[in-house]
C-alpha cells in the first residue's frame, strides 16, 4: 500500500503563534484556518453555551473590519468561510482562490488582534444562536440526541456534563464584559495555530504570517480547568422525552482511553469492528440479522481531536414492538461476544485496510465545500494538543500495528457495564403530544 | 436598523493576480456494450471515486409504485447470485471501499470510492450489483419493514413536511409532486416489481460510468471494458409525463405541527432546468438574493434582524422542470415579519438594478466557488456528473466563469422579473397552528393540513 508523505512545514512566531503550512498546487485554492485551544468543555461555569456564542461574535466585527465586512470580503474574493466550536478547540476557516491569501490572513489577524463588537451585535447573535438551537435541537425529532443527552448522565465534572449549546438563561445572562474577558483570556496568539493548506509556497506563507501576526501581543498562558472525572464504578442511566419522533431510541456510551496511550489505537479498531458501517458487528446483528433496530450508528467522535473524557457512543432507534430492555439485550450480546471471542485475523486485516482508506478520505474530506478541511483539522489538533504536526504522516502506523490480543484486551477493559452510561429517549404518548 | 453599506477599509490587502484555473481533461469512451464512460485523473490521494448512473429513477417507475426505484436500489445491494449480504459488506471492507445505492427522481445510482490498488475488485463488485442482484426475499421483506418506519419518521421532520407540501402544490398531478411514498404504497411493494424495475433500468445502454481519481485513464478504461464488457441490455422506453401545473397567485399552506417551537418557512415557484440557457443568470441572481452568506436575504433576516439561523434560497433542477425556493426556520412570533422581508428582497431585485460593485462581488463569489471542485476527487466527480447527466456542452466547465463574469445589471433585473415570481409564490409554513395561523393568513388564501397530509381547513 502507498505510504503517505504530505509535505508539512511549521514554525512558531515570537508571540507564540504556531504556523503550519501544507503546500499542494493541485488547484489554485488555499484553505486557511485559525484554531484556538478552547472549546465548550472548558467554557466558564454559569455560562453554558458561551464558547459557541462567542464563536458567532468573532464574525461581528474587528478593529479594521466592521460587522458584515469579514463575510463580504471572503465571499467577494470567491471564497467560503465558517467557524465551529468543538469540545476542546474552536476553529475559523476559509477556502479561497489562492490570490486572496493575504486578504484572508489579514482578516484573521485583525480579529485575533482586537474584537470590536457592541451590545446590538450580541443581542443579534443571541437571537441567531437561539434559532440555531431550535432548528437543530428543540424543534427536531431526536434533536441533540445523543450529543447533548448523554453527557449529563455520563459525567460528574461540570466541564464534561453541561449543556454545550447553552441553556437560554445562560445565553441571556452573557454580556459584553464576558465576551471581552473570554477573548482576552483564550484568544491570544500563544493559544492558537494558523494553518495554510493548498496553493501556497511555504516561504511566502511564513513571510505573510510574520508580517501580519508577529506584532500581536502574546497573552498570559490561559488557565485551563481540570476536566478529569472521578472514577466511575457503576452503570449510569437517564431518560429523556422525545417530543416529535415515532420510534424509541437509546444511546450507550463507554468511556475511552486517553489519546495516544497504548490502548488508544486498539480502542479505535475495536470501535471500527463494532460501528464500521454495514459490516460492523452492531449494525449487522441489530439491523440486518435480528432486525431489532431501524437505525444504528456511532463511534468515537473526532478521534484525533479530543482532549478530555470522551465516550464511544452507539445510537439506536429501534422498532416499537421491542422494549428498551430487549433492544439493550441484543446490544449486550454483541458486546459479550466480542469480549469473549475478540475478532479474527481476517477481520483485523479488513479493518486495517478500511481504516487506512478512511484516513485518506478524512484528509481530503470537505466541510460545506471546503477542500481538505480534514487535513487542516488534523494538523491543527496535532499541533495544539501534541505539538507535532508531522503526526499526520505517522499516526497511521500505530493503528496498523494493533494486534488481535490488544483488541480483545480493550474490549474487556473498556466495554464494562460499570464504565458506561445509557440514555433512553422515548416518544411521549400521542395524546399527551396533542395536549401539549 | 443597522446600515447595510459597509465601506471597505483601505488597509484590506488587494487580491493578487489570479492563477489560471485549468480543468483536467476528460477521457470519454463507449464500451462495446453501449455503456458510456468518463474518466478523469486526480492524484490527490491514492484512491478513486466513481458513480454508475442509470438515467431512470423514481419518476420512470411512478406507474408501478411511488419510490419503487429507490426500494430497488436499496435491495440491490443486499445480495447477488454470487454473494450474500454479509459477504458483500465484508468484501467491500476488505478492499477499503465505500459503496451506496440510491435513486432520485430522475436517476438510479451506485456510488463508490476505494483504494486505487483495489480498483478492479471494486469495479467487479459494482458490475455484480448492477447485473446480478438477486433480490433475496428475506432481504426485501426486511428493507420494506425498515422503510415503513422511515416514512412514519420523516413525517415528524419540519424540513421534510415543508418540502413535501411545496412539491405537491407546485407540481399538482405531475409525478414530481410526490417526494416519498405513503405507508400503504410501501406495504404494496412486491419483489416482482423490484425485479422488473431492475431489469428495465439497470442496463449498459441506460448507464453512465464516471471515474475520478488516482489512476492512468487508459489502464482504467481497459479494466472497465474487462469488468463490464459482458453485460448486455437495452435502453428502457421512456414515457412522456403530464405537464406540471403552474399555480397562479400567492397561496399559503400551513402544516400543523403541534408543539413546534419554531416555524419552517419554504416558499417556491416554477423556474428552469439545468439545460436552460438562463441557468447561469438565475444562478447569479440566486446567489445575490439568498444563495450565499453575503447575500441580501441572509444579511437582512439573520445578521440585521436575528429572525433565523439558516435562511437560504436555491434552485432545484429536476430533469423536466426546475423550481426556485427560499427557506428559513424562524421564531414563531416573526413569521409574518420574515415573509415580509423575503418578499421585500425579492421585489427589490425585480425593481432596482443591482449596483455594479455588488454584482462584481457576486460574480467573483460564484466563479471562485465553482473552482473549488478542482481540489478534491469527490468535488471533481460532482462537477463532471452535473455536466454529463444534464448533457451540457463539453466545455461547460471551461466556459462557466467567463459566462458568469459577462452578466450585467440589466441581465439580472430581467432574470429576477422572470423567475423570482413574487406574485405567484406558493408559501408553506410548518409550525404550531395556534401560534402562526393569523400571521400566515396575511399572505394569501390559507389551507391547513396535518402532518399526515389531511386537510384540516
Amino acid at each position: 500500500m502507498k505510504r503517505l508523505q504530505i509535505a508539512i512545514e511549521s514554525t512558531t512566531l515570537v508571540n507564540g503563534l504556531k504556523v503550519v503550512i501544507a503546500p499542494d498546487t493541485t488547484a489554485p485554492v488555499v484553505t486557511v484556518g485559525v484554531y484556538y485551544k478552547i472549546g465548550f468543555r472548558l467554557e466558564p461555569r454559569g455560562r453554558s453555551g458561551f464558547a459557541h456564542l462567542f464563536e458567532h461574535m468573532m464574525f461581528q466585527g474587528s478593529a479594521n473590519a466592521p460587522k458584515m465586512q469579514h463575510i463580504k470580503l471572503i465571499n467577494s474574493s470567491g471564497g467560503v468561510l465558517n467557524g465551529s466550536t468543538h469540545y476542546d478547540v474552536t476553529n475559523y476557516y476559509e477556502a479561497v482562490p489562492s490570490n486572496a491569501l493575504e486578504r484572508v490572513l489579514w482578516l484573521e489577524a485583525d480579529r485575533m488582534r482586537a474584537l470590536k463588537v457592541d451590545d446590538e451585535n450580541l443581542r443579534n447573535q443571541r437571537d441567531v444562536v437561539k434559532e440555531e438551537v431550535r432548528v437543530n435541537v428543540l424543534n427536531q425529532p431526536y434533536g441533540g440526541f445523543p450529543w447533548l443527552d448523554l453527557p449529563p448522565v455520563a459525567f460528574r465534572n461540570w466541564a464534561n456534563s453541561h449543556n454545550f449549546y447553552g441553556d437560554f438563561n445562560d445565553l441571556d445572562a452573557a454580556d459584553l464584559a464576558d465576551v471581552q474577558a473570554f477573548f482576552k483570556t483564550y484568544y491570544v496568539p500563544n493559544n492558537a495555530v494558523l494553518l495554510m493548506v493548498g496553493d501556497v509556497k511555504p516561504e511566502e506563507g511564513f513571510a505573510l504570517a510574520k508580517k501580519l501576526y508577529a506584532d500581536i501581543p502574546a497573552g498570559a498562558p490561559p488557565p485551563f480547568a481540570d476536566p478529569a472525572e472521578p472514577e466511575q464504578a457503576e452503570e449510569r442511566r437517564g431518560h429523556v422525552e422525545e417530543k416529535f419522533g415515532t420510534l424509541p431510541a437509546m444511546a450507550i456510551g463507554y468511556v475511552v482511553p486517553k489519546r495516544r496511550t497504548t490502548d488508544w489505537c486498539a480502542m479505535a479498531l475495536l470501535d471500527q469492528a463494532l460501528h464500521g458501517g454495514r459490516a460492523g458487528k452492531l449494525y449487522r446483528e441489530l439491523v440486518l440479522e435480528k432486525q431489532v433496530a431501524v437505525e444504528l450508528d456511532g463511534g468515537i467522535e473526532d478521534i484525533f481531536g479530543y482532549n478530555g473524557p470522551t465516550q464511544m457512543v452507539t445510537r439506536i432507534l429501534h422498532k416499537p414492538e421491542y422494549s428498551s430492555e430487549q433492544a439493550l439485550a441484543a446490544f449486550d450480546e454483541v458486546i459479550r461476544e466480542i469480549q469473549e471471542k475478540g475478532i479474527t485475523e481476517d477481520e483485523l486485516a479488513q479493518l486495517k485496510v478500511k481504516w487506512q482508506s478512511d484516513y485518506f478520505s478524512l484528509l481530503e474530506g470537505g466541510h460545506g465545500g471546503m477542500p481538505r478541511y480534514g487535513l487542516m483539522h488534523l494538523l491543527a489538533c496535532f499541533t495544539l494538543l501534541d505539538g507535532e504536526p508531522q503526526m499526520v504522516n505517522t499516526v497511521l502506523d500505530g493503528f496498523l500495528s494493533v494486534k488481535r490480543e490488544e483488541i480483545l484486551a480493550a474490549a474487556k477493559r473498556y466495554l464494562r457495564k460499570e464504565k458506561r452510561a445509557i440514555v433512553f429517549r422515548l416518544p411521549v404518548a400521542a395524546g399527551v403530544k396533542e395536549a401539549a | 436598523m443597522a446600515t447595510r453599506l459597509v465601506e471597505v477599509n483601505e488597509a484590506v490587502p488587494a487580491l493578487s493576480p489570479e492563477r489560471q484555473v485549468t480543468w483536467p481533461s476528460r477521457k470519454r469512451a463507449r464500451l462495446s456494450n453501449g455503456l458510456e464512460v468518463i474518466l478523469v485523473e486526480s492524484h490527490t490521494i491514492p484512491k478513486f471515486h466513481g458513480d454508475l448512473y442509470f438515467r431512470s429513477g423514481n419518476m420512470a417507475a411512478i406507474d408501478r409504485g411511488p419510490g419503487l426505484a429507490e426500494m430497488t436500489a436499496t435491495v440491490a445491494r443486499t445480495g447477488t447470485t454470487k454473494r450474500a449480504s454479509r459477504q458483500i459488506e465484508e468484501d467491500l471492507r476488505r478492499i477499503g471501499a465505500d459503496l451506496a445505492t440510491s435513486a432520485g427522481s430522475d436517476t438510479s445510482s451506485i456510488s463508490f470510492a476505494g483504494l486505487s490498488e483495489f480498483a478492479e475488485p471494486l469495479l467487479g463488485m459494482v458490475d455484480e450489483l448492477a447485473r446480478e442482484a438477486a433480490f433475496p426475499e428475506a432481504e426485501f421483506e426486511r428493507e420494506r419493514r425498515q422503510k415503513l418506519e422511515e416514512v412514519k419518521l420523516e413525517r415528524t421532520q419540519p424540513g421534510f413536511l415543508a418540502g413535501e407540501r411545496l412539491r405537491k402544490v407546485l407540481f399538482g398531478t405531475h409525478p414530481y409532486a410526490q417526494v416519498s411514498p405513503s405507508e400503504e404504497q410501501v406495504a404494496a411493494y412486491k419483489r416482482d416489481d423490484l425485479l422488473a424495475v431492475y431489469s428495465d433500468f439497470y442496463t449498459p445502454e441506460n448507464g453512465l460510468l464516471l471515474l475520478v481519481g488516482d489512476f492512468q485513464p487508459d489502464a482504467m478504461l481497459k479494466s472497465a471494458e474487462k469488468v463490464f464488457g459482458a453485460w448486455q441490455g437495452k435502453k428502457p422506453q421512456t414515457q412522456a409525463l403530464a405537464a406540471a401545473a403552474t399555480p397562479h397567485g400567492r397561496r399559503v399552506y400551513l402544516v400543523h405541527l403541534p408543539g413546534a417551537v419554531q416555524t419552517q418557512i419554504l416558499a417556491g415557484c416554477h423556474a428552469i432546468t439545468r439545460k436552460h440557457p438562463d441557468w447561469i443568470k438565475l444562478g447569479l441572481t440566486n446567489s445575490l438574493y439568498g444563495g450565499a452568506f453575503n447575500s441580501r436575504l441572509v444579511m437582512n433576516i439573520r445578521e440585521d434582524k436575528g429572525y433565523t439561523y439558516s435562511p437560504r434560497s436555491g434552485i432545484s433542477a429536476l430533469r423536466q422542470h426546475g423550481y426556485f425556493s427560499v427557506s428559513a426556520a424562524v421564531r414563531n412570533d416573526v413569521v409574518a415579519a420574515s415573509l415580509t422581508e423575503i418578499f421585500y428582497e425579492m421585489d427589490k431585485l425585480r425593481s432596482v438594478p443591482v449596483p455594479e460593485a455588488e454584482l462584481a462581488d457576486a460574480q467573483n463569489y460564484l466563479s471562485g466557488v465553482f473552482s473549488m471542485g478542482l481540489a478534491t476527487q469527490n468535488g471533481l466527480l460532482g462537477q463532471i456528473a452535473v455536466v454529463a447527466l444534464n448533457e451540457l456542452p463539453d466545455d461547460y466547465l471551461e466556459k462557466y466563469r467567463a459566462k458568469v463574469r459577462a452578466l450585467t445589471p440589466a441581465d439580472l433585473l430581467e432574470t429576477a422579473r422572470k423567475y423570482l415570481d413574487s406574485a405567484n409564490m406558493q408559501i408553506v409554513v410548518v409550525g404550531d397552528r395556534a401560534q402562526i395561523e393569523s400571521q400566515a393568513a396575511l399572505f394569501g388564501e390559507l389551507e391547513i393540513f396535518d402532518a399526515q397530509g389531511k386537510l384540516l381547513s
